[in-house]
C-alpha cells in the first residue's frame, strides 16, 4: 500500500549538469523507447537517488501499513475475517520485503534502510499514522486505501526500473485479493443493521481527508515532477492519481447509500475531471513531519520489534555469508 | 504508550537505544528460483537475506511461493551466481564469451539461466558440464547459443544449490485449499444488488 508522488527530494536544476551528455542522452532514449533499466546498466546519480527513495518509502509504507490493520486480527468478526485479514497483514510484510530487494539493487543496504525507518529520517505514506478506532476503519483501509495503492502502484509498474517493475507485478496480482476482500466487508457493513452503517459512515468522515492527502500535494504546490515523468521515475502527477482513484471509488461509495463528507465533491462534466475542497496541505506537512496522531507509536512499535529481535539476529549470525547487492 | 491496542500498551520498555544497529543483522544474500509448475522451467523470481542457505529456502518460501501455485523451488548464495556482460538491442551476450577449449574440464554440473528479454526474469535454459563457471558459460555458447538474442546469462555450479527434496514438494499441495487468499473467494455481487433493490423500495 502506497500513495506516491509527495516526497521527492527537491532537485537542483544543475544536478544533471555533471552527468556524461552522450551517457545520458543514450540513457534517455533507452526509456523513451519503453525499454526497462536494469541494475548494471549506467545510470544518472539524481535517478538513482530518487528510486533509491521512492522504492524505500513504498517499502516502510508496506511494513509501518501493517500495523493499523494489523491491530484488528483479533477482533475481526468471525473466523472467515481473521483468516483473510491475516493473510492481508502478511502479504503486506511481504511486500514489503520485495520492495527492499528492489532498492537494494540500486546500493543501499536494507540494513541502512531499516535503521533510516526507525530514527525517523525515511518517510513512509502519511495514511498510516491515523488510528484505526473501530473494525469499520479497518474495512475503509482494506478496500480504499489499497485501491488508493493499487492505482499508483499499477502506474508504477509500468516504469523504467526493471526490478521495481517486477516486485510491482507481483504486489498488484496479491494485492487484487486486497481489494475486493475490503469490498466485500464494506458490502456487508452497508447492507447490515443501522449501527453497522453509522459505524462505517463514521470511519468514512474520519479517513476522507487522509485520503484526499493519500496522493500528494496538489500539482499547484508539487513541483519538480517533469524530469522524474520523463524518466518515468513518476507514471502521472498526484492529481491524475487522486482523480483516477475518484473516478474509479466515489461512484461505488455513493452506491452504498454513504455520503462523503465533502459539499464540494462533483465530478466536472465538461473536463470530466473530479472537483472537491482544495485538502488542508498544512495539515499534511504536519503529519509527515511527525505531529500526525500515531507517528511516534508506529516507530515505537518498530523500534521495540527491532530491539526485541536483537537476539535472535545475533544467534544466526554466522561468517560464512556475506551481504552482497541483489543481482536483479 | 498510549495506544487504542491495548496489546501494544503491553510492550516493554526498551531502555537501550537500538539506533545505530551493528553490523551484525545484515545476513548474506540468497538467490529465489522458483517452479510455478510441473514441466515449466524455473525461473528468477528476487532475494532473500539469511544467515545461511538453509534458512534462506524457509524464508524464500514465505517470501515467494505463499500466494500462487509453485511445485518447486531452489535457493542460491549469490556469490555462487557467475554473470555474463549486460547487452542491449540486438547484441548478444554469448558474443562475449569465447568458445571452449578443445579439451575441456568436465569436473562439475552448471545451472544456465537466460535473460531474453530486458525487464523480465532470468529463466532456465539447461544444465552443463564444466571445470569453472566460465567453462560452462562457454559450454553454454556451445549448446544454448540460438539466432535469438540472449542479454545476459547465469551460470550456477549445480552442488551450490539447495534443491526442494521429493518429500518437501507436499509444502505447497496444500495452496489451492487456501480460498480465502483468492479475490474470486468474495463475491459480494449478490449481496450488493439484494441492498440495492431495498435501497429503491
Amino acid at each position: 500500500m502506497y500513495g506516491g508522488g509527495n516526497t521527492f527530494e527537491g532537485i537542483k536544476t544543475d544536478s544533471l549538469a555533471q552527468e556524461d551528455p552522450a551517457k545520458l542522452a543514450e540513457f534517455e532514449a533507452r526509456i523513451e523507447r519503453g525499454e526497462k533499466i536494469e541494475p548494471s546498466d549506467w545510470m544518472p546519480q539524481l535517478y538513482r537517488r530518487q528510486l533509491i527513495r521512492m522504492i524505500e518509502q513504498h517499502a516502510h509504507s508496506e511494513i509501518i501499513g501493517a500495523l493499523p490493520e494489523g491491530t484488528w486480527i483479533t477482533r475481526a468478526p468471525g473466523f472467515k475475517r481473521k483468516m483473510a485479514l491475516m493473510a492481508k497483514v502478511q502479504d503486506e510484510v511481504g511486500h514489503a520485503q520485495l520492495l527492499y530487494s528492489a532498492a537494494e539493487t540500486l546500493g543501499k543496504s536494507r540494513e541502512q534502510m531499516i535503521e533510516d525507518l526507525i530514527t525517523g529520517k525515511s518517510k513512509y505514506s502519511n495514511v498510516f499514522n491515523y488510528p484505526t478506532f473501530t473494525w469499520a476503519d479497518c474495512c475503509f483501509i482494506s478496500w480504499l486505501v489499497d485501491a488508493g495503492a493499487i492505482v499508483n502502484q499499477l502506474a508504477n509498474a509500468k516504469g523504467s526500473y526493471g526490478p521495481y517493475c517486477r516486485a510491482l507485478d507481483r504486489i498488484c496480482a496479491e494485492e487484487s485479493f486486497h481489494l475486493k476482500y475490503g469490498h466485500h466487508c464494506v458490502i456487508y457493513l452497508a447492507s447490515g443493521s443501522a449501527k453497522q452503517r453509522q459505524m462505517f459512515q463514521e470511519a468514512l468522515n474520519r479517513w476522507w481527508a487522509p485520503m484526499m492527502h493519500f496522493f500528494g500535494p496538489s500539482d499547484k504546490i508539487s513541483a519538480h515532477t517533469e524530469v522524474l515523468m520523463r524518466w518515468k521515475v513518476k507514471m502521472g502527477t498526484n492529481d491524475e492519481m487522486r482523480n483516477q482513484f475518484l473516478d474509479m471509488y466515489v461512484p461505488k461509495i455513493w452506491e452504498l447509500g454513504f455520503t462523503i463528507p465533502d459539499p464540494n465533491l462533483k465530478k466536472n462534466p465538461e473536463t470530466g475531471k473530479w472537483e472537491y475542497t482544495e485538502p488542508d496541505w498544512e495539515e499534511f506537512k504536519r503529519v509527515i513531519n511527525g505531529g500526525g496522531p500515531c507517528n511516534k507509536e508506529r516507530l515505537e512499535v518498530r523500534r521495540i520489534a527491532e530491539a526485541r529481535g536483537k537476539w535472535v539476529r545475533e544467534a544466526l549470525k554466522s561468517n560464512k555469508t556475506a551481504y552482497v547487492t541483489p543481482l536483479a | 504508550m498510549n495506544s487504542l491496542d491495548p496489546r501494544v500498551n503491553r510492550l516493554p520498555e526498551i531502555n537501550e537505544p537500538v539506533s545505530p544497529k551493528a553490523p551484525l543483522d545484515q545476513f548474506g544474500t540468497f538467490e529465489v528460483f522458483v517452479q510455478p509448475k510441473e514441466g515449466k522451467p524455473f525461473q528468477h523470481e528476487g532475494i532473500v537475506h539469511a544467515p545461511n542457505l538453509e534458512l534462506a529456502y524457509v524464508l524464500a518460501k514465505e517470501a515467494f511461493t505463499r500466494r500462487f501455485t509453485c511445485t518447486s523451488l531452489y535457493v542460491v548464495d549469490t556469490r555462487d551466481v557467475f554473470i555474463s556482460p549486460m547487452t542491449e538491442g540486438d547484441k548478444n551476450t554469448y558474443d562475449y564469451i569465447q568458445e571452449p577449449p578443445e579439451k575441456a574440464d568436465i569436473g562439475s554440473s552448471f545451472e544456465i539461466y537466460h535473460l531474453a528479454k530486458r525487464g523480465k526474469q532470468h529463466v532456465h535454459a539447461g544444465t552443463v558440464q564444466a571445470g569453472t563457471p566460465q567453462q560452462a558459460m562457454a559450454q553454454a555458447r556451445q549448446q544454448f547459443k540460438t539466432d535469438k538474442v540472449i542479454y545476459n546469462v547465469w551460470a550456477i555450479e549445480t552442488d551450490k544449490i539447495r534443491f526442494t527434496t521429493a518429500e518437501e514438494k507436499e509444502l505447497w499441495l496444500t495452496l489451492p485449499e487456501k480460498k480465502f487468499r483468492d479475490a474470486s473467494d468474495y463475491k459480494g455481487g449478490d449481496k450488493l444488488k439484494e441492498f440495492l433493490e431495498k435501497m429503491i423500495k
